[in-house]
């Protein structure tokens, strides 16, 4: 079989198509639902699948895959609880635009945005894997490190009125990352000998506390105001919307690719990273950031899905996972005979081939699934209030259980519901916790590896770093990105303009 | 819009625009949650000193106390700023802050999780639907029966039977109901 | 989703039939993994569980419950019923928790239902470090320390353990060991040249090994192995290592102690039979691992001696936290 008939195997065999179809339909809503997760579903689907052939199986974990990363955009708009931890960055502009009635609007864009990132994903994977993956194989712990960095400096862009209590928020992000027996060492971190203490603090549990039961509690404010009433007469953008975000879409798939290639980063920090980006270089955003920007949406979406066709690239190339599903995709890869790793291009391109094949026909169906059901999704939001907020507590409750099968890690996420229910009382955002926990693994492991690699030396560090192209650009960025995102950049820059002023006077 | 764009006419009322919304006053209970938070970081500092002291750049407790003294820091600003500011006017804390609906229904989570384990899921989730559906709805028994087990019956099916993610069970045998279901499916099949 | 409801549905026509000839299983049976999803302990009892539930005529609903170096899966199954309803499925590190100080339970709290196969050490390079075999790296350590780098999965993994042996054969070696999360991640690491040594277990290596990407330096079995015939064993570089070898991580299924005797032998006879399908060796061995399948005392044995070998090696390096005789574990016959 050539490479040819490969990629069109999926289009052509009408149970594979079915079997795509099916798990990108049962993978937006997995991906919808808080708790239930696409890595659950699809180790679910090692053991399932197991006296499958290689082909149909392979199917099925990609539509699901794909579906998954998608669909948890949806409870992000609507709810404001995002479904998975990739769409975290929607919620903040989607959910405005719920709240406006725009909800239809704000999917149909999330859906097309998703399905184009997705495709710049999979082109990439398609012309240009082994280049990246061997970009990605060079990323040594110091640049992991200075990656976390800068992804922990978009504090600045998720912090609402306060930088300085965005800083504290990310901090305390970074600070429950690290509770619990420190994996490199096995010290217990702020476990305060408690058995519960050691496992540390599960990432989902705090993602739906903060967003999911304390938005219910807020919510209880409100308990009388008539539910947002949503249009939903245009859902598909016009091709001129589309054309208007080409150049930014563009953009932030590629921070998605590359960020999804990257062993040991995925989704969720290409969706944030690219957020930022988007915060950055555009001028004139439709509505402000935060209130309901259809930047806002495009970015994060087009960024997580393709970083979906990024994570294939190291796991095709080098039999490296690029994130935890790809992890499972190499199991399930080895337990059909099938040995991931460098030969695999070499010895069996027609795999390779038939994954981009799936891709693309799991990224159409994504999109047609997408745009359809819609006016259900969007019923959800019109109940009445009264008995949406129990319902998403139970919802809360029962996900934040199945992540870990743990009832600590619903006690935790009922906590921190709480704490951030006070948190955004009194303004402090929610956002730079959750960032801060996502990066607090990256940080802390690759800048402790990159020091003892170091020999505990800063001079040989420093050294490293401006030895090192990829190090100094990374350094850079941040040094450029920090100061311009402190006030102290800004300040600087008008006093210097001042006195500009003064002296040409 | 932000301050990284190159557009100097634009940068001047970025300033102000995106990171500082200095509110004039502060909400009710906001002073004593910047100092709860305040102390939580000096505790949280001392612990992150305790994991590893001052042993090494790559010592499990470097981070920690950088993060945490991070904490401290701009939690003393803000406990600082914050307490400057005059109180808001005509806001109470048990009005606006936590209002005694809203407690009820944290005490009604907290009862939910803590009978999770002991009584099983099934019952719990019920009975924690109908009280707080009834609660907030103000509609009658029918109603409210017919929403809760609804909901129910759908996470029932989703997390349980399609994704078999064991709920505690407790005291109602639904694992053993399920198998019962399922060996009449599987023999009729 | 209507194909999960259908397989659910189908796979249990199955059910039916045993469940109404014996009492156990009356319920699903519970398969708490000690590891991460896609780890090799997650792949492997992943691929042996399906033809286990045909022939045990149940459900084996398998959870990944991990943390603690897999302490957290083993106190959840501790704490359940001994019913033979909550399975342990972990590998290796338990039976080093003690003298680590991570736990207080290992695998004598649990009867071994079966112990599915054993791992080969091995140790590479990257492909750009300045040595090319086992007798060229000690002298390179010895003419530059503390300048290579060793990967390592914290104390208790396995590449701590092969590094001790390194250590106690051929002397103190003086190099950098860098922490990471598994030999997935580290093995990666080597190839972009963060590290330039690990010790990993021979099946995540191999696929590196025939790319080119990695050099193989020492398999740490006493005889050859078949996919790397031409890789000199530990034994030929140093008769030494004889003491310790053959050695390996490996993974089991277990119930706790007091679990009925019923279920404890219908569950050994289905994971019998289930790690004796074609299928499932054929992946043990395309992954390097060698085949066990043992229960009962000879399981019993297997782990004790395991346990008394790898406890006592790490004592000697100095890297326990309580001595191995505190917890009743044997020194190993010289």
């Amino acid at each position: 079989m050539d490479a040819f008939a490969a990629f069109f195997m999926v289009f052509t065999d009408l149970k594979l198509l079915a079997l795509v179809a099916a798990g990108t339909f049962a993978g937006v809503y997995i991906g919808a639902i808080p708790g239930l997760s696409v890595t659950m579903a699809v180790s679910i689907l090692i053991s399932f699948t197991f006296s499958w052939d290689v082909h149909p199986a392979i199917a099925l974990m990609i539509g699901i895959f794909m579906g998954g990363v998608y669909g948890g955009s949806r409870t992000a708009i609507l709810l404001n609880i995002p479904g998975a931890p990739s769409a975290i960055a929607t919620a903040m502009d989607g959910y405005p635009m719920a709240q406006r009635g725009e909800a239809g609007t704000a999917i149909g864009i999330t859906t097309v945005m998703s399905f184009f990132g997705g495709f710049i994903g999979i082109i990439v994977l398609a012309l240009a894997a082994p280049s990246v993956s061997q970009f990605a194989l060079k990323f040594q712990p110091r640049d992991y490190m200075l990656l976390a960095i800068l992804g922990i400096l978009l504090v600045g862009s998720l912090s609402g009125e306060s930088l300085v209590k965005g800083i504290f928020s990310g901090a305390f992000g970074i600070l429950i990352g690290m509770v619990g027996m420190d994996p490199l060492t096995f010290t217990g971190r702020f476990t305060y000998d408690l058995p519960l203490m050691q496992s540390g603090i599960s990432f989902i549990a705090v993602m739906i506390g903060m967003f999911g039961v304390s938005e219910a509690l807020a919510q209880l404010h409100h308990l009388d105001s008539a539910a947002v009433k949503q249009k939903i007469s245009r859902i598909v953008p016009s091709f001129g919307t589309i054309k208007k975000y080409l150049p930014l879409s563009l953009q932030t798939s590629s921070i998605g690719v590359i960020i999804g290639a990257l062993p040991g980063t995925g989704g969720d920090i290409a969706a944030l990273m690219a957020y930022d980006h988007a915060k950055r270089v555009t001028r004139k955003p439709s509505r402000p950031f935060g209130k309901g920007a259809i930047e806002g949406l495009v970015a994060p979406e087009t960024a997580n899905n393709a970083a979906v066709g990024g994570a294939f690239i190291p796991m095709m190339t080098l039999g490296i996972p690029g994130d935890a599903v790809t992890a499972i995709m190499i199991g399930a890869l080895f337990i059909h005979g099938l040995n991931p790793g460098p030969m695999l291009m070499v010895e069996q391109p027609d795999m390779f081939w038939f994954i981009v094949g799936a891709l693309v026909v799991a990224n159409f169906f994504m999109l047609i699934f997408g745009l359809t059901g819609i006016r259900l999704f969007t019923k959800i939001v019109e109940m009445p209030r009264a008995v949406l907020i129990p319902m998403i507590m139970l919802l809360s409750v029962v996900g934040a259980y199945a992540v870990n099968n743990s009832i600590t890690d619903v006690y935790w996420m009922l906590a921190f519901g709480v704490l951030g229910y006070f948190m955004r009382s009194y303004g402090y955002p929610l956002g730079p916790v959750i960032l801060g926990v996502i990066l607090s693994r990256l940080l802390d492991d690759n800048w402790r590896r990159a020091i003892i690699s170091e020999r505990e030396d800063l001079g040989r560090f420093f050294h490293g770093i401006l030895t090192s192209p990829l190090s100094l650009a990374l350094f850079l960025a941040v040094i450029f990105i920090f100061f311009s995102q402190t006030p102290l950049w800004t300040r600087l820059k008008a006093k210097l303009l001042r006195n500009k002023n003064q002296e040409a006077q | 819009m932000s301050p990284t764009d190159h557009d100097t006419d634009a940068m001047q009322d970025d300033v102000t625009d995106l990171h500082e919304h200095p509110r004039d006053t502060r909400r009710p209970g906001e002073a004593g949650f910047t100092i709860l938070l305040l102390l939580a970081s000096l505790f949280l500092l001392y612990s992150a000193y305790d994991i590893s002291g001052f042993e090494a750049l790559s010592a499990p407790g470097t981070l920690p106390m950088v993060t945490t003294l991070i904490m401290c820091l701009t939690g003393g600003l803000i406990a600082l700023r914050t307490w400057k500011l005059p109180q808001i006017a005509g806001q109470t804390f048990s009005r606006e802050i936590l209002p005694p609906v809203l407690i009820v229904m944290a005490l009604l989570l907290l009862g939910y999780a803590l009978a999770l384990k002991p009584l099983g899921f099934l019952p719990t989730s019920f009975l924690f639907l109908t009280l707080s559906i009834k609660l907030l709805w103000r509609q009658g028994w029918g109603r409210t029966l017919a929403i809760s087990l609804l909901t129910l019956a759908i996470i029932y099916l989703v997390f349980r039977v399609i994704f078999s993610v064991l709920m505690p069970a407790g005291i109602f045998p639904e694992a053993e109901m399920l198998q019962f279901f399922r060996n009449m499916l599987g023999g009729g099949a | 989703m209507k194909h999960l409801i259908i397989g659910t549905v189908s796979a249990l026509a199955f059910t039916a039939t045993g469940a109404l000839a014996q009492d156990y299983p009356s319920k699903e049976i519970a398969g708490i993994i000690q590891w991460g999803a896609g780890g090799s302990t997650d792949t492997v009892m992943r691929a042996v569980t399906p033809h286990a539930e045909d022939v045990l005529g149940g459900t084996v609903v398998m959870q990944n419950v991990t943390g603690g170096v897999g302490a957290i899966g083993l106190n959840q199954v501790a704490s359940a019923a001994a019913d033979g309803y909550t399975l342990l499925m972990g590998a290796e590190n338990p039976l080093l928790y003690k003298v680590m100080g991570l736990g207080q339970k290992d695998y004598s709290d649990f009867v071994p239902i079966n112990i599915l196969a054993r791992g080969t050490p091995i140790l590479v390079a990257g492909k750009d470090a300045p040595f090319d075999d086992y007798a060229g790296m000690l002298a390179y350590i010895k003419e530059n320390p503390g300048e290579v780098r060793f990967g390592s999965t914290g104390p208790g993994g396995l590449p701590s353990v092969v590094t001790a042996m390194i250590n106690a054969v051929e002397g103190e070696q003086d190099v950098i060991f860098v922490p990471y999360d598994g030999d997935g991640p580290a093995l990666t690491a080597l190839q972009g040249g963060a590290i330039d040594v690990m010790p990993a277990v021979l099946g995540a290596a191999i696929e590196g090994i025939k790319a080119g990407a990695m050099k193989p330096l020492l398999v740490f079995e006493p005889e050859a192995v078949a996919t790397l015939p031409d890789t000199p064993t530990a034994i030929s570089a140093n008769e030494g290592y004889n003491q310790y070898l053959p050695w390996g991580p490996f993974f089991g299924i277990f119930v706790r102690t007091d679990t009925p005797a019923e279920a404890v032998e219908k569950l050994t006879a289905a994971y019998k039979e289930a790690a004796e399908q074609a299928p499932f060796l054929e992946l043990m061995s395309n992954r390097g691992f060698t085949p066990l399948n043992i229960s009962g005392d000879e399981a019993q044995a297997f782990l004790d001696d395991w346990q008394s070998t790898t406890a006592w090696l790490m004592q000697d390096a100095g890297l326990t936290k309580a001595s191995p005789e505190d917890f009743g574990i044997a020194k190993p016959a010289e």
